[in-house]
């Protein structure tokens, strides 16, 4: 694609820039800067509202907003470092915002990284004019536990609100009132509760919006920021790390624009302060017979996992969580595959390597013409980042057809497979005949799935490759891992060799090796345990599984780590460690651990990912077309099935950051309309859930798009339930 | 579902995009909760129109025919722009409050009768202009105040 | 007499609200003669009568028509979108045509989205007028059983849908972006322009937006022809207006007169002159955004072109006179408090700049104010203007600048007496400005003084 090439004159100076280029990225390309307070592209179309950008233009007789203006061929601009009348422009504008901003720089957490505080100091009129009181509010407001708004500072540059308007589309941060009554709030002072909320805090050019968790924590000049990848999920935004006197003081986000665009959510944002949890654990565990555990050194803790795996044979067990650096997934498995002679492993989940022939940055998503989203997962739990990318897409012109039992396309539960397979042989029932038109007349189709079911990838990959082959598509396909590293560690852990095999339905089990916290939740790890007669763990916290464990090595979280992590596209990233942990990390043990058994592993991961090998590419890969499973409805009766969702924020790391909890799911049970009506319950009525002999009273929230004959219960919500619940109104 | 979510949605069938619909959808709420919007209306709005409540409370606030705070079960609006101030929109407003024992952005105690003053009513011609339940009385002198109080007390 | 009746024309002596009686009058001819036309000649006939918009800018509206994409070349629906969200203070003309003459107004709706090939119209009503909204609804249920309006109109196979929808109160509103906004459910707030309503309008459509004057003007047009209409008036200024007449006057009311016709024939000859024996202090000719002409100016022409010279401009033709009791500061502090309250507050220098310009006003009125605070009013216009997003700062500024400037005096004497030297006696004495009433819901967060 070529782009044309006009020539623009910026304070006499002329600019080669591609036709239709934003003035302030011209300008900005020649050295030339156009102060902006509202202007910020990945907004949307620029509304042209603080007027800080004006400049003269010829041949209009007003001064114009740059902000607004794209490079046309012969345009002549002027900013105000060339034209008295744009300097006394921006001067005035200047003086104007300056009106009733408060002077409160010394104690506002913005100082030093102000936009406004920079402006002012390079074009500011220096004295102020204004006599009279400046506006007052009551302040800080917290919007939410994790935010507090400051309305003195705030100088309506909307930046905030159009986030929330344009790009999350959460609707909760909005202006209120009119002209100077104008103020940003959220609805009768009800938290900001979206996902994505902290990206307002970026966006504020002023320290009008403050993180509770940052706030009178730092100055600009006393940080470190380390540009690392965050690891909370398969997203893999990039992220700056701030670290103050070796802690990890707050988390920005690094624009990475084929991966998120700059914009990271709440749950890589905020969750970091667990890296000093009270409950964590700093030093090695090794359990002493009727005294329970000990605290020991790293070489007690070494002896005593080389004699428990040594005792286990090759009857070794590893559990991954997931959350690994390829360079963990894989001294793990020579640990496991070459100490120990064992192929037992329980993964974070199939992958599938002929999908590379699908992979495509995040950001194509934005430019499809149709988006299919298959699964029962809500995007937004899984990769909130991919949910972005759609709302981008939809924004775009994008049709966006998400097929579940809440979606454009109600589906039932679990047939997922189904419809993918239905629509690769055209053989469709009636409500996706549409969905399936579209799909072949479209050129650039998005395939996401999203769903627990390990078949996906196959499933997807070849209703894929049919629209390429048949459809001559560009196709596209993001099969969204539960974990963080969700396609790396099983790659890592091929990667050593071919096989895998599933550990033994019952009897014991020699020794199994717990790696990470999440693994540590896994109910199927927790039953292993029971039968292992030696449990080496790997985790940050304690929690039950450690109670069952041998011994236990301090775990880390990715702030503390270097190594690679590939993301749910298939992008290699590097971790780099922000502040160092206690102990040593996972790799370093692991490499200590190796040493007893002869294996030479490295204790560092090495400074490029290269070492990453490639994978199978797509073209040597035959795509099967497995027999999809029908969904197991259960028999007919007055139940409904239930759909648990894995919630974005859940997780070891979540739970311990206190400013979080309000993110975490509400204990709500989402019902039909008609399923509610036909038991006359009504919106946020507590109701009773029975399931299995669990007994659980939720809140009803009503969804008019969710199926009739389906619930929604957040997992933390649903423990116990079986695929079948009962609802009843309580006191019927 | 109730009738007024029956109502928005069949007033924003007449629209291109339902969003268009807010403020007709708004007026129907207020006029539902006896003429302002209390946060419930903005939720039930909102359900209608597959919006937030607050978005809807963001477009109701910037509008000066929305109220945010409950108001009488009767409206006078006196303006006092320009041509109505030139002659003697204040004299009117100040007869009215007298009458009414309210001042001007108030309700009387018993909540029968909000007084306020607003911005040209587009009766310039033949001020002072007032707006009684949302009917023009064109002019107003101060010496008609009475009876127009008189009329308000006894409407119901 | 210079009354010239084209619009209001036979409404004194029928009820032009009645379907019946409007066609009796030779209504809905145009409709027939234009949908017998082709599009391009209908637009031929408009720009042929050089008509300029009514609304106050003042923009040719066969030009502006023309600027629209041919519904062929084209994938977006077309929009015409007709701006009745009439809220300049002094004026009240539109308000006058929906009450009385709502088929004319209805017929030109039809005939301008006939011309630019426009499947959907919106008629954006001024909140407030709802008897205006009742009168307009009735009239146009008339024209629909009449088949003007819906599928087919008169057998023709244009297609027409017309939409009545309804203002919430916000002057922005009737700034044409702000219009579109609010109408597609958001805050009135205006949008930068480019991209301009023509080409990205209604739901990012191509969308015509027309004064109900303006588009009230069409029927007239059509049934005389272009040429014979752009004869009326004076060069640059062709027809009549609705002129609104109103404050110290002893005839308030509209007169609909030709273009070029003297402030003083409407003021004295029309409108009875100044009562109560008072003197001629200034007027405001073109609605309360327009610089002020004072006394020595009563024979200036209105016309686009005499106001221009004038220094001041036509607007949307409200002309409000004032006598000699009237304090020229608390008018401009009166001016500045409207549009500080309707501000929309998306653009810096309007939203802060008309807050300060009342406090500054306020305390010259006061009598509170230095020397230097009035160079600073002065200055705070000047800052205003010609730097804000849309023109309701300038709409604020250029009034209160021309206050000072043409009666500098009377400002200088609330600073050099340190009182307002009408002593309490001024026609605009204490009166109450929105902007200063307790409104509990805005929780105090600009000073309010206490009203006792």
């Amino acid at each position: 694609m070529s782009v044309e090439l006009v020539t623009v004159t910026i304070d006499d100076r002329e600019i080669q820039a591609p036709k239709g280029q934003g003035m302030v990225e011209t300008a900005a390309s020649a050295g030339i800067e156009i102060p902006v307070f509202c202007y910020e592209p990945r907004l949307g179309a620029p509304v042209g509202a603080c007027r800080m950008c004006l400049c003269e233009v010829e041949g209009m007789p007003k001064l114009q907003a740059a902000c607004t203006l794209t490079a046309q061929d012969g345009m002549v601009l002027k900013t105000a470092q060339t034209s008295k009348q744009a300097a006394e422009g921006q001067d005035a504008v200047l003086e104007f915002i300056l009106l009733n901003h408060p002077l409160d720089c010394p104690d506002c957490d913005k100082g030093g990284e102000c936009p406004l505080q920079d402006l002012t100091f390079r074009y500011g009129p220096g004295k102020t004019r204004m006599q009279f009181p400046k506006r007052t509010f009551d302040k800080p407001i917290p919007i939410s536990p994790l935010i507090a708004l400051d309305r003195e500072r705030c100088i309506l540059c909307y930046r905030c609100t159009r986030f929330s308007e344009n790009v999350a589309e959460d609707g909760q941060l909005v202006a209120v009132n009119r002209g100077a009554q104008s103020i940003i709030a959220t609805f009768e002072d009800e938290p900001y509760r979206a996902p994505f909320s902290g990206n307002v805090l970026e966006l504020c050019p002023v320290g009008a919006l403050t993180s509770t968790t940052y706030r009178f924590r730092a100055r600009p000049w006393e940080i470190q920021n380390v540009p690392t990848v965050c690891g909370m999920c398969p997203s893999g935004c990039n992220v700056w790390a701030t670290t103050r006197e070796g802690k990890v003081a707050r988390i920005l986000s690094r624009n990475h624009p084929e991966v998120h665009e700059g914009w990271t959510c709440d749950k890589g944002r905020f969750t970091y302060d667990h890296l000093r949890a009270p409950d964590r654990i700093t030093a090695p565990l090794v359990r002493v017979r009727r005294r329970g555990f000990e605290e020991s050194s790293y070489d007690a803790a070494l002896d005593a996992a080389e004699a428990g795996l040594r005792e286990a044979g090759s009857s070794v067990v590893v559990a991954f969580s997931g959350g690994e650096t390829v360079e963990q997934a894989k001294a793990l498995t020579r640990i496991v595959r070459e100490a120990c002679g064992s192929e037992m492993a329980l993964l974070p989940e199939e992958w599938d390597p002929g999908l590379e022939a699908f992979r495509s940055p995040l950001s194509a998503i934005r430019d499809a013409e149709v988006c299919l989203v298959l699964g029962d997962q809500p995007v937004l739990e899984r990769s909130p980042i991919v949910d972005l990318w759609l709302r981008s897409a939809r924004r775009a012109g994008a049709e966006v057809i998400q097929v579940n039992p809440a979606g454009d396309v109600q589906a039932a539960p679990g047939s997922a497979a189904q419809v993918a397979a239905s629509l690769r042989e055209g053989d469709v029932p009636t409500e996706l005949k549409a969905t399936g038109k579209r799909l072949r007349s479209a050129k650039r189709i998005a395939l996401i799935w999203s769903d627990d079911d390990p078949s996906g990838g196959r499933h997807v990959g070849a209703l894929a490759n049919d629209l390429h082959e048949n459809g001559k598509a560009d196709v596209s396909v993001y099969v969204l891992p539960r974990t963080p590293n969700g396609r790396g560690v099983p790659a890592a852990w091929y990667e050593a060799g071919e096989g895998r095999s599933e550990p033994p339905e019952e009897g014991e089990i020699g020794a199994l090796i717990v790696s990470g916290d999440e693994a540590a939740y896994d109910p199927r790890v927790a039953e292993l345990a029971g039968r292992a007669r030696f449990v080496l763990t790997t985790a940050m916290f304690q929690s039950d599984l450690t109670a069952w464990s041998h011994v236990v090595v301090p775990g880390t979280s990715y702030l503390e780590r270097d190594g690679t992590m590939v993301n749910l596209e298939g992008r290699k990233q590097r971790l780099r460690r922000a502040v160092i942990p206690a102990g040593l990390d996972e790799l370093e043990f692991l490499s200590r651990l190796g040493e007893r058994f002869g294996l030479d592993i490295a204790a560092w991961a090495a400074p490029t990912a290269e070492e990453l090998a490639d994978l199978p590419p797509g073209d040597e890969f035959a795509w099967s077309s497995p027999d999809p499973q029908a969904p197991t409805g259960k028999a007919a009766g007055p139940g409904l099935d239930l759909v648990r969702v894995r919630s974005l924020f859940s997780g070891a790391g979540v739970e311990r950051i206190p400013q979080l909890q309000f993110q975490r799911p509400a204990p709500e049970i989402e019902l039909a309309f008609d399923d509610a009506e036909s038991r006359g319950i009504a919106p946020g009525e507590t109701v009773r859930v029975l399931s299995n002999g669990t007994s659980r009273d939720l809140r009803a929230r009503l969804n008019r798009k969710l199926r009739v004959g389906v619930a929604r219960v957040a997992d933390e919500h649903a423990a116990g339930f079986e695929d079948r619940v009962q609802v009843e109104k309580i006191g019927a | 579902m109730s009738a007024l979510y029956d109502q928005i949605r069949t007033v924003a069938s007449e629209y291109p995009e339902s969003r268009s619909a807010v403020l007709p959808a708004l007026r129907l709420a207020q006029a539902e909760h006896g003429g302002w919007l209390p946060p419930e209306a903005f939720r039930e709005v909102a359900e209608a129109l597959e919006l937030t409540p607050a978005y809807c409370h963001a477009v109701a606030s910037f509008y000066d025919m929305f109220h945010l705070e409950p108001v009488g079960k009767h409206m006078v609006e006196v303006c006092t722009n320009v041509s109505c101030a030139l002659v003697g929109a204040q004299q009117v407003v100040e007869a009215f409050e007298r009458e009414l024992g309210v001042e001007a952005g108030g309700t009387t105690v018993d909540g029968e009768v909000t007084l306020r003053t607003v911005e040209c009513y587009g009766g310039c011609g033949w001020g002072t202009v007032v707006s009684v339940d949302h009917r023009y009385r064109e002019p107003v002198r101060p010496e008609d105040v009475p009876a127009i109080v008189r009329e308000l007390r006894h409407a119901d | 007499m210079p009354i010239r009746e084209l619009l209001l024309q036979g409404a004194d002596e029928r009820d032009l609200t009645k379907r019946e009686e409007y066609e009796a009058a030779g209504g809905y001819k145009s409709l027939r003669k234009a949908l017998g036309m082709e599009r391009q000649a209908v637009l031929d006939e408009l720009l042929a009568a050089n008509v300029r918009g009514r609304g106050g800018a003042g923009f040719p509206m066969g030009r502006k028509a023309s600027f629209l994409p041919k519904p062929e070349d084209t994938p977006k629906p077309i929009y015409l979108v007709v701006n009745a969200d009439e809220s300049e203070p002094g004026t009240f003309k539109d308000r006058e045509i929906m009450l009385r003459v709502p088929h004319l107004f209805i017929e030109g709706v039809i005939t301008a989205a006939y011309t630019i090939g426009s499947g959907t119209a919106f008629i954006y009503v001024r909140g407030e007028y709802l008897t205006e909204f009742e009168v307009l609804k009735a009239a146009l249920e008339e024209a629909r059983e009449a088949g003007y309006v819906g599928k087919d109109v008169l057998g023709s196979g244009f297609d027409l849908t017309i939409v009545v929808h309804r203002g919430a109160g916000a002057y922005i509103c009737g700034e044409e972006t702000g219009l579109l906004e609010s109408l597609e459910g958001k805050r009135g707030q205006p949008r930068t322009k480019p991209p301009f309503p023509a080409i990205s309008g209604l739901y990012a459509s191509p969308t015509l937006i027309n004064n109900v004057e303006t588009l009230a003007t069409v029927p007239k047009i059509l049934e005389m022809g272009g040429a014979k209409y752009a004869a009326l008036g004076v060069e640059n200024s062709a027809g009549t207006r609705v002129f609104s007449l109103s404050g110290n006057v002893a005839r308030g009311g509209n007169y609909e007169l030709e273009l070029g016709t003297t402030l003083r024939e409407l003021i004295y000859d029309l409108g009875g002159g100044i009562p109560d024996g008072r003197e001629l202090k200034a007027i405001i000719p073109g609605g309360s955004s327009v610089p002020v002409l004072n006394a020595t100016e009563v024979d200036t022409p209105l016309d686009f072109d005499s106001m221009a010279q004038a220094g001041s401009m036509l607007g949307s033709g409200a002309v409000i006179v004032i006598d000699d009791r009237c304090c020229m500061v608390q008018l401009g502090l009166r001016v500045a408090q409207f549009y500080m309250h309707e501000s929309c507050g998306k653009c810096t220098p309007c939203r802060e700049g008309t807050r300060w310009m009342v406090q500054l006003l306020r305390k010259i009125e006061d009598g509170e104010a230095t020397q230097g605070e009035l160079d600073v009013l002065l200055d705070v216009c000047d800052r205003i203007l010609g730097n804000c997003l849309c023109p309701l700062g300038d709409a604020a500024a250029m009034p209160v600048a021309s206050y000072v400037a043409k009666f500098r005096e009377e400002y200088q004497r609330h600073i050099d007496e340190g009182a307002c030297p009408f002593g309490g006696e001024s026609s605009l004495e204490g009166v109450l400005a929105p902007v200063d009433q307790h409104h509990a819901h805005l929780r105090g967060q600009i000073e309010v003084p206490t009203h006792a």
